[in-house]
């Protein structure tokens, strides 16, 4: 089961502090994520992407507008809305064995199920290719397996929504493209409704159904384009598809380019 | 070839000028330098050591003075972490504790031991306060920082987890601050120890501090220096305990 995310003409206002003006983060963007969809949300450095998904997270309340998740404006975390943070060590558990952590999220089921619980976990951690991996700590895996575990331990969380801010930015290129493909078997398994946060064009194009292309401040929703490259994707044909490199060329211009079709300057 | 010698270097060499200092020290009794009443020699007092191990007069005082550091330092550390823990987690705890500690946690603590005997007299009541009120906040003041410290990555995980409040503070605050916990609790022991000391010097019917005193006044001082080299082998000891406990509890400490 999957649900259906949307941003209902959001604003994000921070207060400035001092002699600072309030800097205005969003203004008015109104995008949704239907049920099972896969969207993506390009935008440049800094202009404020994280906060789109923090909102959605409920870690954060937008200033006007609201999130609506399957009709109910959100206001707290949501069950069923999963983070998949940037900064995976700090987010995993550094006293907690692999599989503990993978558990954390069902560990206040009752007792009689744990056994059941620990075997799905276990299996999840396959899923993600750490089997074997069950006793070992956080700290003493390599950067892309510790991501693999914060999937693993979203998997476990049963995540109707799951939100993903720049997850593959701190691996190196090869394992980016290894967590991609992961990302996007789970994704077809189990059906969730995704949201991916990124500054990597070919990423958004590779991953998503739809991309939501953001402008420079305060930032405002400059085009939404539909991806239509067959699935299953490939991290070879799909990439070397004319159609995919049509959709870089274009996105990337969009992302350059100021409302006026210009290339604004620096 | 440097590496080498770093591998023996602090635990060898640190063992050099304790040594040094003792061969002089026994060489200046030997040649009468120091009045041997006032100053007995390493071998005396190794022998006024032995002795006391022997005749088994060492257990008592040494039991006295552990038990009584065990109860102050094992009351303060739950009681300054949890503290600690409701100021750095609840904005109305701290504005209504923070007041106080920073009135209390400034005062020289045996300057209380006066105010102390007037409400709890002399004995154990006194002494387990001021070891407790001693140590108390180098645990507070270290996990406050600790938890007010984390990762604000960890608490968003928590709650897009849709952990409750209590089971965040258990599961993941308690354990993700352990480190500064037990960074305070370094200090405290240090502290505490020095308090019980105080404590059986003013207040005590036993105890190693309580012995110190005593055969100072009765002017048995090779007995005197004894008593001192077994505090401070407690000290080492207890020490040394709190490092492994440490390596043990936090394996993770710079790692992640």
């Amino acid at each position: 089961m999957s649900q259906r995310l949307g941003f209902d003409r959001v604003s994000k206002v921070f207060e400035g502090t001092g002699d600072d003006a309030d800097f205005v983060a969003f203004d008015d963007i109104t995008l949704e994520a239907a049920p099972s969809e896969f969207l993506a949300v390009v935008g440049p450095s800094g202009c404020g992407k994280s906060t789109l998904l923090r909102m959605a997270a409920g870690l954060m309340d937008p200033t006007r507008g609201q999130i609506v998740l399957d009709g109910r404006p959100v206001v707290e975390p949501p069950p069923g809305v999963i983070y998949l943070f940037q900064q995976y060590a700090k987010s995993l558990f550094a006293w907690r064995t692999v599989i503990d952590n993978v558990m954390f999220p069902v560990e206040s089921a009752p007792r009689a199920r744990r056994g059941e619980l620990r075997a799905q976990c276990r299996d999840y951690l396959r899923q993600v290719g750490l089997g074997g991996f069950e006793d070992k700590y956080p700290w003493q895996l390599s950067g892309g397996m510790q991501q693999r575990v914060a999937i693993a331990r979203a998997l476990a969380a049963d995540p109707q929504v799951l939100l993903l801010d720049e997850p593959f930015s701190a691996v190196d290129a090869l394992t980016r493209m290894e967590l991609q493909t992961l990302v996007l078997q789970l994704w077809e398994r189990r059906k969730f409704t995704a949201i991916l946060v990124t500054h990597d064009v070919e990423e958004a194009i590779f991953l998503a159904d739809r991309i939501a292309v953001l402008g420079a401040r305060p930032t405002s929703l400059r085009e939404v384009i539909d991806v239509g490259l067959p699935r299953p994707r490939d991290q070879f044909a799909t990439r070397e598809d004319p159609r995919f490199l049509k959709l870089r060329h274009h996105i990337t211009t969009t992302l350059l380019t100021g409302n006026d079709g210009h290339v604004a300057s620096a | 070839m440097s590496r080498r010698r770093d591998r023996i270097g602090p635990g060898l060499l640190g063992l050099v000028s304790p040594i040094v200092v003792l061969c002089i020290w026994e060489l200046a009794s030997r040649l009468g330098w120091t009045n041997p009443v006032l100053l007995p020699s390493p071998s005396q007092v190794i022998a006024a050591l032995f002795a006391l191990m022997a005749s088994g007069a060492i257990v008592s005082p040494l039991v006295h003075t552990v038990g009584l550091f065990a109860v102050g330092y094992g009351l303060a550390v739950p009681i300054g972490t949890g503290i600690g823990i409701a100021m750095a987690t609840s904005r109305t705890l701290y504005g209504l504790l923070e007041p106080l500690v920073e009135i209390v946690r400034p005062i020289p603590k045996p300057a209380l031991v006066p105010v102390l005997f007037l409400f709890l007299g002399i004995g154990k009541a006194t002494m387990i306060t001021l070891v407790v009120l001693a140590a108390v906040f180098p645990v507070l003041i270290s996990t406050f920082q600790g938890v007010r410290g984390l990762d604000p990555v960890l608490l968003e995980t928590a709650r897009t987890l849709q952990v409750s409040r209590a089971r965040t503070i258990v599961s993941v605050i308690l354990p993700a601050s352990l480190p500064m916990v037990l960074a305070g609790m370094r200090v405290a022991l240090g502290i505490g120890l020095v308090l019980v000391i105080l404590a059986e010097m003013l207040a005590g019917e036993d105890g190693i501090g309580f012995r110190i005193l005593d055969l100072e006044r009765s002017f048995q001082i090779r007995d005197m220096f004894a008593w001192i080299v077994v505090l401070v082998a407690l000290g080492g000891v207890l020490t040394k305990l709190f490092d492994i406990a440490e390596r043990r509890l936090v394996p993770w400490r710079g790692r992640s």
